[in-house]
């Protein structure tokens, strides 16, 4: 690579709440929780129930520390029963879903009901203005050319930020149907300067480059690369930073929020801003339910402060989390961090044989082969053991010769840095899945095997 | 380093802000479709900029017919 990494430029996009007093923040977040959920009261037969069943009505939320302490803890599961109800918003809904001016919803995969939400006129343009707030951060600026990799069908996934990129006054080439070939002419042809997608799609497109002979790093323009949608180890970030010659800056959002609540300023203080001024994020132990600490791991819980028709309070996401005080950045935003972003999910965190492994592990590790180019863990039931099989796909280019001393050093590797013993298999060229949103690479299949 | 420079709105611009906020938000109301619907489009893209600067937060669609 021939390309050094492009400076980027510094600033925020509202200077006022992104460095105002920690002080002054809670009061601006208190103030916004209680029109939340005086709006939620009187217009969500939901919300209101809810409240009324808790003893905790508008009026009772005297500070956030009442807040935290007296209103219950949302699951995902009392969202799609209330939709369900009548859908496809039920009791949720907060305003006539005629005032929505679109809909989006999650993609019930795992065989859940998806959760479904809609977006008034002005909830969809603070939903780009919060995409705004992180673009800014990473230097998107008016003068930059994006190409965003995404599909724009029902998942929300980079569609606000495609109303952001516009509204920052970028060009945006939206390429919903092409394959990477035809995104890395694009991006050549078109001199992109912003590349949007998941970190998985990120080093899908370097490498359909290099099978095409390009270099992006020395024939790209690429400066940011603003990745979304999945876990991003460090490892991963280094290596989509390498391959373009960029800045790869962290972001995440989910559908319910419509949004995302947090992104990697251009300092990179090895974390994501929570954008405090329009979210309440609390960290709190996933068994205990209390209240965890700066530097200890938790499951974040979400208030939105942003929308009018599908609101969100003290949602429950199962994303584990690790917060840190703003002031380990030097950016002078007041807003605390999480270090290392989403470390993962709760419901994907095993114990096997008395050791946590989480499946963003493996990958730290498998970023740092490069022979490796895709890879699945399962947990498996071995002679009545639980046992972390790995199948890693070695690069079209390797030679089969040198596939097994491959296995042997990457199996020796995850040994040293996760304390588990895998058994590590060999996959063919192309016959692991590959992914362009939310990539899945980590299969319970003891839990698998025990459903009916 | 501590932070990167930050521009402030003046009194003036912090006023016509407001002002411009309520003028969309008697227009969002016009029976003229054409004009409705471009005052509730300005109208959230200046809630925005209220709300980022922390002057004003509302909730307001409910209101509309």
């Amino acid at each position: 690579m021939s390309r050094v990494r492009a400076e980027v430029p510094r600033g925020y996009w509202n200077p006022r709440t992104e460095t105002m007093a920690r002080e002054e923040l809670a009061a601006l977040q208190l103030r916004k929780l209680r029109a939340q959920l005086a709006h939620a009261h009187q217009g969500s037969p939901f919300w209101r129930e809810r409240m009324d069943a808790a003893g905790v009505g508008p009026d009772d939320i005297r500070s956030l520390a009442d807040y935290s302490a007296r209103f219950p803890i949302l699951r995902r599961d009392e969202i799609t029963t209330a939709e369900a109800t009548a859908p496809p918003y039920g009791s949720l809904a907060s305003v006539d879903p005629a005032l929505g001016v679109r809909h989006h919803q999650t993609s019930g995969t795992s065989g859940a009901n998806p959760v479904r939400t809609f977006d008034t006129s002005r909830d969809w343009a603070w939903c780009a203005d919060m995409w705004c707030t992180g673009a800014y951060a990473m230097g998107v600026r008016s003068t930059d050319t994006a190409l965003v990799a995404f599909g724009y069908g029902l998942f929300i996934g980079f569609w606000g930020l495609q109303y952001a990129l516009e509204k920052i006054g970028c060009k945006v080439i939206p390429t919903g149907s092409f394959d990477s070939e035809k995104r890395v002419q694009l991006l050549i042809e078109q001199e992109c300067t912003v590349l949007a997608c998941t970190p998985t799609y990120a080093l899908r497109l370097a490498l359909t480059a290099e099978q095409m002979g390009v270099d992006l790093a020395r024939d790209g323009k690429i400066s940011v690369v603003i990745a979304s949608g999945e876990p991003r180890p460090e490892a991963t970030k280094r290596k989509i930073e390498e391959a373009f010659g960029a800045f790869c800056g962290d972001t995440a959002g989910m559908t319910e929020a419509a949004t995302i609540f947090m992104f990697e300023c251009a300092e990179e203080p090895g974390g994501c801003h929570i954008i405090e001024s329009d979210y309440i994020e609390e960290v709190v132990d996933p068994e205990t339910r209390e209240a965890c600490d700066y530097g200890r791991v938790g499951v974040r819980l979400m208030t939105s402060l942003g929308r009018e028709g599908i609101q969100m309070f003290r949602y429950w996401t199962n994303d584990l989390v690790v917060k840190r005080p703003a002031a380990d950045c030097s950016c002078g935003r007041t807003w605390d961090l999480y270090q290392g972003g989403i470390r993962g999910r709760h419901d994907d965190m095993r114990k096997i044989r008395g050791v946590w492994f989480m499946p963003s592990m493996v990958e730290d590790v498998v970023r740092t082969f490069p022979e490796i180019d895709e890879f699945q863990c399962l947990l498996v039931n071995l002679d009545a053991l639980d046992t972390l099989v790995i199948q890693i796909e070695p690069v079209v280019s390797l030679h089969e010769a040198e596939y097994e001393p491959l296995r042997a050093r990457f199996a020796a590797e995850v040994k040293r840095q996760l304390s588990l013993t895998p058994r590590v298999e060999l996959a063919a060229p192309g016959q692991l899945p590959r992914f362009e949103m939310k990539a899945k690479r980590f299969r319970d299949m003891t839990l698998e095997a025990a459903k009916p | 380093m501590t932070g990167y420079a930050k521009p402030e709105l003046s009194k003036s611009e912090q006023e016509r802000l407001r002002r411009v906020y309520d003028d969309l938000q008697q227009l969002a109301a016009s029976e003229v479709p054409a004009v409705a619907a471009a005052a509730r489009a300005a109208l959230a893209q200046v809630h925005t900029a209220l709300n980022g600067e922390g002057l004003a937060y509302e909730l307001y669609s409910k209101n509309w017919k």
